[in-house]
Order: structure tokens, then C-alpha cells, then sequence
């Protein structure tokens, strides 16, 4: 993977990588997709995709009301609050 | 060993904890240690009344840090617990503690925890693996009567076996992961680690069964349990894996064992065997870059001090508190599923994915388990070049199978070499736990887990 592929590849992530870490991290990335391309060396035709082995169904829960009272724990996770609102930069 | 009541009887406790604490020092396992607090919301009876267990900081515990290992995560305090930790506080068990793992359950030595380092018992220089690196240590040393981590691709089955106890990864769906911090939902489950087969099947036994908040769970649906001898193969494919000579001993000693006490041992064919660890590297970080995208320092988690943008606050947020392990996986899970570069890689490893099941579903039609060895080479050194990240992925073939399939698998203390627990595992079909247990039972009469170097007598 060249330098710009791995640049739109980590602004899709939302990371910002160091010229260290593009250095460090393609060449790493590089050495798997090298490994992945062994893949095309195995007949996949006719075969459906698995996403779950063993999930046959979605399931649905019962329209039960459910008090778990948690939601003032979770605010006091937050970075920054003003009571019961969650502070970011300035959006425009 | 009892532990009964250790961490509720004061005198057990007092000697129980000085044990733990001092013991701490050298091997690093738990990340945070309180078992007054873990005390906190556990029954006074029950089948683990006062028994002190260890939880992967990836499981939820009311009260207690979720640090996951991370640093985006080094203060968040969960609001609530695990379903798995609720029920084993009804059964009396008191959490001692959350253990040390690598950062999001990413790796195999415990190295990538970006909080502490984790020693293995049985030589401090080594690593105790990983990810529930911290779990195993703590079982393995005797601080816990047993611990709980999460098994994405061997992560408790191979730590388990580096410090010479016992693992289950359960069928897929078994046991509820409310409260399990997702990395790859397809393949995860939350398992067991003890010292013995009994404590394993009792814990399994409380914490499995569908949970209405975890909507992939699936009911408890065992299948007959077959009456001995078995039959048991062993993928004749093992043999092209390159292994350590200790490792490919322990599998003939272990396969000789199984003969001696009247089972059926066979060859099978397992041809995909060479396709797992891509077809796993690719589902596993597809799932991750989406699973971690949570991670933007807005609600919870580390946010950066210097951003004037909501975007460039969760960009700086996310470079900051993430690892060089965690932002290659997500950047490889990322890249696999962009458009373009999707049928390429995501599509077909699922196809694999498709052929590694059905090589099982072959296998099972003539065999009851299946043998394969843990881990390709015994507990490693720190830092050792032998085991860099690429050779460790390399490394998970025998253990990412059982999580693609979505099956049970055990893994076993086999011998002791080079001073070395070296494990061998057992895989069944979905739900045949009770077969594996059976199956390590027969093996324990004849090799327990062996006692690491400093393992307590008892606390009474």
C-alpha cells in the first residue's frame, strides 16, 4: 500500500498517523495484505459468505418497560458536561 | 485447592489478600485489586459463596474501571455490571479484582497493554499470553480461583495453556456478552480459565443461557452427550505447521494418552487449515474498525485537550488514546472494507469462512472431537524477536478456527517441558461442552494442572 492509500485509509479511521507510525504501521499493514492474498489461491465459487457461524435469526425483546437508572453514572464518564448536557468544541 | 468462603471468612481473606498483593509485585496480573468492593453486590450463598475470581478489565463490573488496557479508557468507571458477573455474584463469587490484557484484546502476550506488564508465573522473563494474559496469571499463581477473559481468536485458550491451567472458549452465543467491550462481534465470547475441570464446568454451567440484553445469545441446546470411548481426530494438516519440538512432542504424548485410556484416535482432513489466519485477520479487523469507532473522546473515554473542531476533536482524541496495535488493526479492517477492495478481501475470507465450517461440520460426521495444539511454540520471552506481532498472528491457526466455526473448544495443561506448561486443546460442536469436560477429565486424572512455581498451599 503506497503512501497516499494509507493516508485516505487512516482519514477514513479518523486517525492521524506520524511519519513514524506511516513508516511503521504501512509496512505492517503491507506485510498482512501480503498474507491476505494468499486467499485467492483457494475455490470460493459456489460458496455462500458466513457473517455469524452460528445466528440463525434476529431476535427481538419483549416491549417491556426497564428502569435501569444508570444514565447519571454514564454523564459522569463524560470529558466535559454541563449538567445533564455533553461539551464539545463549536460545531460552526 | 478449597476456596470456599476465602474472601469472606476473615482470617482466609486477610491471609488470601497479603498473598495476592505480594505476589503482585512480580507478576503484574491484576490492574486493579479490591476485593471489598467486589464484595459489594455478592449473595452470601451459593455454590461460590466467598470464592474470589478474576475479571479481564473487558467485562464490566459495577463500580470497577473498564480500562480495557487503554489509554482512552484508563478512567472510565463502569455504571453497571456484566450479565455473567451478575450471575456469579448470585452464586456467591466475589470479584478480587480486574486483570491486565492486551488493549482490546488485541494480541497475544499481554504486551500490547498499554497500563502494565504481565509476568508469567512460571518464569518471570516470559509472557503469560494474551490477551487474558492477567487472568491467567492470576489463576495460574493462585491469587484467583478462577478467571474470566474473552476469547476472540484464542485469547483465553492460549494464555490459559502458556501458564499451564485450563480455558474454555465457549459455542458461540452461549453465554451473554452484556457487558463485554466488543472487538469482533462474529467471533468473541466471554470464557472460563481455572485450575481444575470442575471449577471450569461450574462457572460455565452459572454463566451460560440466552440473556434478553444480549440479543446473540442463544438458548442453552445441548446435544445427547455420547458415553466413551471416543473418537478423536487429529487434522493431519497440524503436521505443515511449523512448530516447536516440545510442541509437537506434548501432541504425539498427548495423542499416545488418549490410546492408552481406550479412545479412538484418528487422522482427519481439515484442508482449509492454511486459511484461517487470513480469513480471521480480515473478519476480526473489519469488525474491530467498526466496533471501535466508539472510541471519539465525545461521551466518554480520553479527549484531547486541543481541538477546535468536533471532527478534529475526535481524530486527536482517537490518535492520542488508541496503540500502535490497535490503530494497525483498525487501520487494516478499515482498508479491507473500503469499496473496491471489499469482494477482494472481506467477501472472500467469509466464503473461507463458509469452507473452514464445513470442513468441520466433515470432520465432526466421523469424529466426536477434535485434538490440535494450542499454540505453536511454548510461553515465549518478552520482547523476544521469535514472536514479533506478524509471527504472533501467524501463530493463532490452531486456536482462530474454533472462533470462525463458531465452536467449543478446551484447552488443556498436556506436560511441562523446559520447566514450560505446554497445552493442547479439544474442539466439539456447538453446545457439546459437557463432551470437552468429559473428555479433559479423563486427561486430569492422569496429568492435573501442574502447580507454578510459588502456588499457595491453601488459606485456612
Amino acid at each position: 500500500m503506497d503512501a497516499s492509500e494509507l493516508a485516505v485509509t487512516a482519514r477514513m479511521a479518523r486517525l492521524t498517523l506520524s511519519e513514524q507510525e506511516q513508516e511503521k504501521l504501512g509496512t505492517a499493514v503491507e506485510q498482512m495484505l501480503a498474507h491476505f492474498s494468499h486467499m485467492k489461491e483457494i475455490d470460493v465459487q459456489g460458496l455462500a459468505p458466513t457473517t455469524h457461524a452460528l445466528l440463525k435469526e434476529n431476535r427481538l425483546r419483549e416491549d417491556v418497560e426497564n428502569h435501569a437508572d444508570v444514565s447519571e453514572k454514564l454523564l459522569e464518564n463524560a470529558p466535559e458536561r454541563e449538567e445533564r448536557f455533553i461539551v464539545i468544541p463549536n460545531v460552526l | 485447592m478449597d476456596w470456599n468462603g476465602v474472601a469472606t471468612h476473615s482470617r482466609s481473606a486477610e491471609k488470601w489478600k497479603a498473598f495476592v498483593e505480594a505476589r503482585q509485585k512480580d507478576l503484574g496480573s491484576f490492574l486493579q485489586f479490591d476485593p471489598v468492593l467486589g464484595c459489594v453486590d455478592s449473595s452470601p450463598e451459593g455454590p461460590l459463596a466467598g470464592v474470589p475470581f478474576a475479571v479481564k478489565d473487558n467485562i464490566a463490573v459495577r463500580g470497577f474501571r473498564l480500562t480495557c488496557g487503554s489509554r482512552m479508557l484508563r478512567d472510565f468507571v463502569s455504571p453497571y455490571s456484566a450479565t455473567v458477573i451478575e450471575k456469579l455474584l448470585k452464586a456467591g463469587g466475589v470479584v478480587a479484582g480486574k486483570t491486565n490484557l492486551d488493549e482490546f484484546g488485541m494480541g497475544s502476550s499481554t504486551e500490547n497493554s498499554a497500563l502494565m506488564e504481565t509476568k508469567n508465573p512460571w518464569d518471570l522473563r516470559r509472557v503469560p499470553g494474551g490477551s487474558s494474559g492477567g487472568s491467567a496469571a492470576a489463576v495460574a499463581s493462585g491469587q484467583a480461583a478462577f478467571g474470566l477473559g474473552s476469547d476472540t481468536g484464542g485469547s483465553v485458550r492460549q494464555p490459559a495453556a502458556f501458564c499451564g491451567v485450563y480455558g474454555l472458549k465457549p459455542t458461540w452465543g452461549a453465554v451473554s456478552r452484556y457487558g463485554l467491550v466488543a472487538y469482533a462481534s462474529s467471533l468473541e465470547g466471554i470464557g472460563v480459565m481455572a485450575k481444575t475441570v470442575d471449577m471450569t464446568e461450574t462457572v460455565f454451567s452459572l454463566i451460560r443461557g440466552q440473556d434478553p440484553r444480549d440479543h446473540s445469545s442463544l438458548p442453552w441446546q445441548p446435544p445427547a452427550m455420547k458415553k466413551g470411548p471416543w473418537r478423536i481426530g487429529v487434522p493431519r494438516e497440524c503436521a505443515d505447521v511449523p512448530m516447536h519440538a516440545d510442541v509437537k512432542k506434548t501432541l504425539e504424548k498427548t495423542r499416545g494418552l488418549l490410546r492408552q485410556l481406550g479412545h479412538d484416535v484418528q487422522d482427519v482432513s481439515f484442508p482449509t487449515l492454511d486459511h484461517v489466519v487470513s480469513s480471521y485477520y480480515v473478519i476480526a479487523t473489519a469488525e474491530a474498525s467498526a466496533n471501535l469507532a466508539r472510541f471519539d473522546g465525545v461521551r466518554y473515554g480520553h479527549r484531547t485537550r486541543r481541538a477546535d473542531t468536533p471532527e478534529a476533536m475526535m481524530v486527536a482524541s482517537r490518535t492520542e488514546g488508541l496503540g500502535p496495535e490497535v490503530k494497525l488493526r483498525i487501520l487494516l479492517g478499515t482498508y479491507v472494507l473500503r469499496s473496491g477492495f471489499q469482494d477482494e478481501y472481506y467477501l472472500r475470507a467469509q466464503k473461507i469462512r463458509t469452507a473452514i465450517r464445513m470442513d468441520f461440520q466433515k470432520a465432526f460426521e466421523g469424529v466426536d472431537l477434535v485434538l490440535m495444539p494450542v499454540y505453536p511454540v511454548p510461553p515465549f520471552e518478552r520482547g523476544s524477536a521469535e514472536a514479533d506481532p506478524f509471527s504472533q498472528k501467524l501463530a493463532d491457526i490452531f486456536t482462530c478456527a474454533a472462533n470462525l466455526a463458531g465452536l467449543p473448544a478446551l484447552s488443556f495443561p498436556a506436560a511441562v517441558e523446559a520447566g514450560l506448561p505446554i497445552g493442547m486443546q479439544f474442539l466439539a460442536p456447538p453446545f457439546a461442552e459437557e463432551l470437552l469436560f468429559g473428555a479433559c477429565r479423563q486427561v486430569e486424572k492422569v496429568f492435573p494442572s501442574p502447580d507454578a512455581p510459588g502456588f499457595p498451599a491453601g488459606w485456612r
